[in-house]
């Protein structure tokens, strides 16, 4: 058999690191028209967002940020995936972000935390 | 003994129609990243399998690696063997991937994240992905022991 060895086609990292004394998991995860960004402190996903951009007619990109499982009305969150796709877009990538967060507390300084995390790892 | 038994033959069937590359597995803390990839009939299925402590996401790629459509299956109350499916993202129309999503969660007895770009209207593949899958998951040691002692 010598057909070629298909390469695991998926780029990802993993690290824990510690925010607010919270052991954190992160997890980010390239696929062709997504990025994968798990952070999580209670060992599960917990909530799960989509974030994604809109090429509209004016210059600028319009963004679309929405909890599709989990908590719905967590304004942290949204702010969190929406800072997120916003260095995505702004790197020039134009896939769509799919981010769960299990954090402990939505605290300002937390979600400060992962996004500084996971843009000092970003995969884009 | 006799619980192998069913193992080694599922196995050797497997090995025998598919090619297994690539095995790789990283622990980055309380999350264990495993990734697979093997081919069957031509088309590549890759797996990655994520651990964390209560729950297990899972992505299936069928040759490119679209992240697909996402479906969250979990036990729910009040039977521990009813379990609900949703789609998250994607799944209007096709609903490729739920059916192995609930059945993994029978297998695991945890919460599922699965994210699958199988097509449409392949129950071959499907059944190929999951048996394949279902065997990684045996052997990594996520998959909990049936109560009527055998296991699958």
């Amino acid at each position: 058999m010598d057909s070629s060895v298909p390469r695991f086609p998926v780029t990802y990292k993993s690290l824990s690191l510690d925010i607010k004394g919270n052991k954190t998991d992160v997890v980010l995860c390239s696929y062709d028209d997504h990025f994968l960004v798990i952070a999580t402190q209670i060992g599960a996903m917990g909530t799960i967002l989509h974030a994604r951009k809109e090429e509209g007619v004016s210059i600028e990109p319009t963004f679309n940020v929405s909890a599709v499982f989990g908590k719905r009305d967590e304004p942290m969150l949204l702010a969190c995936a929406r800072q997120l796709i916003q260095d995505i877009s702004i790197s020039g990538s134009s896939k769509s972000l799919v981010i769960s967060l299990g954090l402990k507390d939505h605290s300002a300084e937390t979600l400060k935390g992962v996004v500084s995390a996971v843009i000092e790892n970003r995969l884009w | 003994m006799a619980r192998e038994e069913p193992d080694v033959e599922v196995l050797n069937e497997a090995i025998s129609s598919a090619l297994v590359f690539n095995d790789e597995v990283k622990d980055g803390g309380g999350v264990q990243i495993t990734c697979f990839s093997e081919v069957v009939n031509d088309v590549a299925l890759h797996f990655q399998i994520l651990r964390l402590p209560k729950q297990i996401y899972v992505w299936i790629g069928c040759d490119s690696a679209k992240l697909g459509r996402i479906y969250a299956a979990a036990p729910t109350r009040p039977q521990k063997d009813m379990i609900s499916v949703t789609s998250i993202l994607g799944g209007a129309s096709d609903n490729t991937g739920a059916g192995i999503a609930r059945r993994l969660v029978l297998k695991t007895g945890l919460n599922i994240i699965l994210a699958c770009n199988i097509p449409k209207n392949s129950p071959m593949l499907e059944a190929d992905a999951e048996k394949m899958l279902v065997q990684k998951l045996i052997q990594l040691g996520y998959t909990r022991a049936k109560a009527e002692g055998s296991s699958s």
